[in-house]
């Protein structure tokens, strides 16, 4: 078995092969390989990073997630029918540091022909957009103008007296221009020789940091090295400017370098190679990665994985929702009024079965109707009922139209809200898998298929969520909409079921119902799969197509 | 610490006055000032006086002062509300600036215009098509509003 024969490192997967894979780990891709089969992926793996063969992470950080990260990516790349490599495309992910090292590897180039220390070249370069071909042409040109204008050599006509000393001096009486105190004080001066005092400088410098620009004297270009920053403000602050510049560096190189949006992730995907992107992109895929962190987020627009729906029909709707939002929000309130008994019901819990606690009537969150119907297999309620065609002026049909986008922006908001609820569920499986542990004798790794569940749960109701958008912009009176919107409803219906399961509290009752855990997410992960298909077909055949 | 430079700024203003342009407190409140600015005589604006609004935050001078005009004005960069789009009163704003130096960049922007970052669209565009027609509209504007 040769794992390293396409990728010989992270695969960037479209939906594609998201669809094609067994187990839909690519959201958060921790399938755990086990017995020889691992061993062997390790060894390919060790060899493939001391190859330094691209993918470049620092030997810490390949922590073992990382590596089961590999691990699933290798394995999957080896159970897919191979179908040349447009399909997948390589990725890496980088931190901070790498990035740094990368922009110091392209100075190092330029050394030789600036003769001067790297942190100047690195100033130049950020001032010319890392476009060497740009700055060495004008270096050649007008070497003299450039080293002013970007402030790394003082400008004779400026300055006062020559030879003024770089750096902090002390005097005993000094008269700061900027907040016009007379006293003994510190100063800071650069060889252009404006001196202000410490405390003004210190003021100007961390207000400057904050912007994360090159931070000059405050009366002519000449700039401060990163030294004398770190001498006036007597720490290591100069890091700062540092992370602004890597920063600065990958928004000049925005199509090949991404930051994973998930807050507080310092991590950046990098691909190297953007050509298929947009081949992609007119063929309606949309390329997913994930970090090391496991956040996973669409390449190409930076939201969160939005399967069925494409990169245009997510933006569509974000957009739309944006703009409707204001209209719709007090709709949209917290609470719901139980069908019944009219009592204020909040919703605490990731699933739509709900009991009124007044006068315990069992209704469906989403469609206020009975639930009895809800638990057989044919649960209609999300599905759009265009209940009367009597009215046609044009009032009717903007309120109409109003009132479907209502609709599925409300259905979209469910799932979100339930997505948000199951995720802080997800924060008491942990607990509930030690309470296993302890009461029941139950092993670790018996006890995993509680959080196994969780996470299918999490990946389906993104996808239902997501097909949401897609179904808004679908042509209703298309067959293979109606095909959508039934398999919409079957892993609706699944993935309630599954997040009841979820809700147990007794461990007794867990343990029991465990074939069932597996049955249930079984299920979803494949209507999962059914549905992100069928929303393809759509977007293929142009079915779907944001209309705004 | 901004009432001593504030203080020391207007002392400086009063030894040693910019031509064409003078400043100075509105009342007591030192951080409220008024200026003037005359019209540069190479300009459309010349023959007017334009009066202006300064106010000074508490923490001047690291931040900018609020500097707009009273006055209307016809200019590709100064908008109905008096509001100047000048760098250095932004992102450019060094402490080491003074309100006199900004003064004189004022009176240079109403010299040379800069219709390439507007902040009235419409009048940039006349700028660059029918400069003319700008030099009239401004020359009528100063008439009415600043003589």
């Amino acid at each position: 078995m040769d794992l390293l024969d396409s990728e010989d490192n992270c695969s960037l997967l479209c939906d594609d092969d998201y669809d094609d894979d067994d187990s839909i780990d690519l959201y958060e891709s921790q399938t755990t390989a086990t017995g020889s089969m691992g061993d062997n992926v390790c060894h390919k793996l060790n060899s493939l990073v001391s190859d330094d063969s691209g993918f470049e992470i620092d030997e810490e950080l390949l922590n073992e997630d990382v590596e089961d990260d590999l691990l699933s990516h290798h394995m999957k790349s080896n159970d897919r029918a191979p179908e040349g490599n447009t399909s997948s495309l390589k990725y890496e992910c980088l931190t901070m540091q790498d990035i740094f090292d990368r922009m110091l590897e392209r100075v190092h180039h330029l050394q030789p022909i600036f003769s001067m220390p790297a942190e100047d070249i690195l100033l130049l370069m950020q001032r010319y957009d890392w476009n060497e071909e740009r700055l060495l042409e004008e270096w050649t040109e007008k070497m003299d103008k450039l080293l002013i204008e970007a402030g790394l050599s003082a400008d004779d006509l400026g300055s006062g007296a020559g030879g003024n000393v770089r750096g902090i001096k002390r005097k005993a009486k000094f008269e700061c221009f900027i907040c016009c105190e007379d006293k003994p004080t510190e100063t800071f001066a650069l060889e252009c020789g404006h001196e202000y005092c410490i405390e003004c400088y210190r003021r100007y410098i961390s207000d400057r940091l904050n912007q994360g620009k090159v931070i000059t004297c405050m009366d002519c270009p000449l700039a401060l090295k990163n030294e004398d920053i770190d001498a006036v403000m007597g720490t290591a602050s100069s890091a700062r400017l540092m992370n602004s510049s890597i920063k600065s560096f990958i928004q000049k190189h925005n199509r090949n370098y991404k930051w994973c949006p998930y807050a507080d992730c310092k991590c950046i995907i990098h691909l190297n190679d953007t050509t298929y992107l947009q081949e992609c992109t007119r063929l309606h895929r949309s390329w997913f990665v994930t970090c090391k962190l496991s956040h996973s987020f669409c390449f190409g627009c930076g939201y969160e994985i939005h399967a069925p729906a494409d990169c245009n029909v997510a933006n569509a709707w974000v957009k739309k929702a944006r703009k409707e939002s204001e209209n719709l929000n007090w709709v949209l309130s917290h609470t719901k009024e139980c069908p019944k008994c009219s009592v204020n019901i909040e919703k605490n819990g990731g699933c739509n079965h709900m009991v009124c606690s007044s006068c315990k009537y069992e209704f469906c969150w989403i469609c206020g109707g009975d639930w009895a119907p809800h638990g057989r297999s044919f649960f209609q309620c999300t599905m759009y009922k265009n209940d009367d065609e009597k009215q046609k002026t044009s009032v009717e049909n903007s309120k109409r139209t109003l009132k479907r986008y209502t609709f599925y922006y409300r259905v979209f908001n469910e799932h979100e809200v339930s997505a948000k609820l199951d995720w802080k569920l997800g924060q008491t499986v942990g607990q509930k898998v030690k309470v296993l542990q302890e009461k029941m004798g139950v092993s670790w790794i018996e006890g995993q298929f509680l959080a196994d569940s969780l996470k299918i749960l999490n990946e389906g109701r993104t996808v239902l969520k997501w097909s949401f958008a897609a179904a808004y912009y679908s042509d209703a009176s298309h067959n293979l909409t109606k095909i959508f919107v039934d398999n919409q409803i079957l892993l609706s219906n699944a993935v309630e079921h599954l997040s009841e399961l979820l809700q147990i509290k007794d461990q007794e009752a867990i343990m029991k119902r465990k074939p069932e855990f597996y049955n249930k997410s079984g299920y979803v992960q494949n209507r999962t799969r059914a549905l992100i298909e069928c929303g393809r077909d759509l977007l293929r055949k142009g079915i779907c197509k944001p209309a705004d | 610490m901004s009432l001593k430079r504030i203080t020391k700024e207007l002392n400086d203003l009063g030894r040693d006055p910019p031509t064409s342009c003078s400043a100075g407190p509105v009342g007591d409140d030192i951080y409220h000032w008024q200026a003037s600015i005359m019209g540069p005589p190479d300009s459309p604006y010349a023959g007017g006086v334009f009066f202006l609004s300064i106010h000074f935050p508490t923490d001047y001078p690291f931040k900018p002062p609020k500097i707009a005009f009273t006055t209307k004005i016809y200019h590709p960069n100064i908008n109905a509300n008096g509001n100047i789009c000048l760098d250095i009163l932004k992102d450019q704003w060094s402490p080491a600036l003074t309100i006199s130096k900004v003064l004189l960049s004022i009176c240079s922007l109403l010299t040379d215009a800069n219709p390439d970052d507007p902040l009235v669209p419409e009048i940039a565009h006349i700028y660059k098509t029918d400069r003319g027609k700008y030099e009239a509209t401004a020359r009528e504007w100063t008439k009415k509003y600043a003589v």
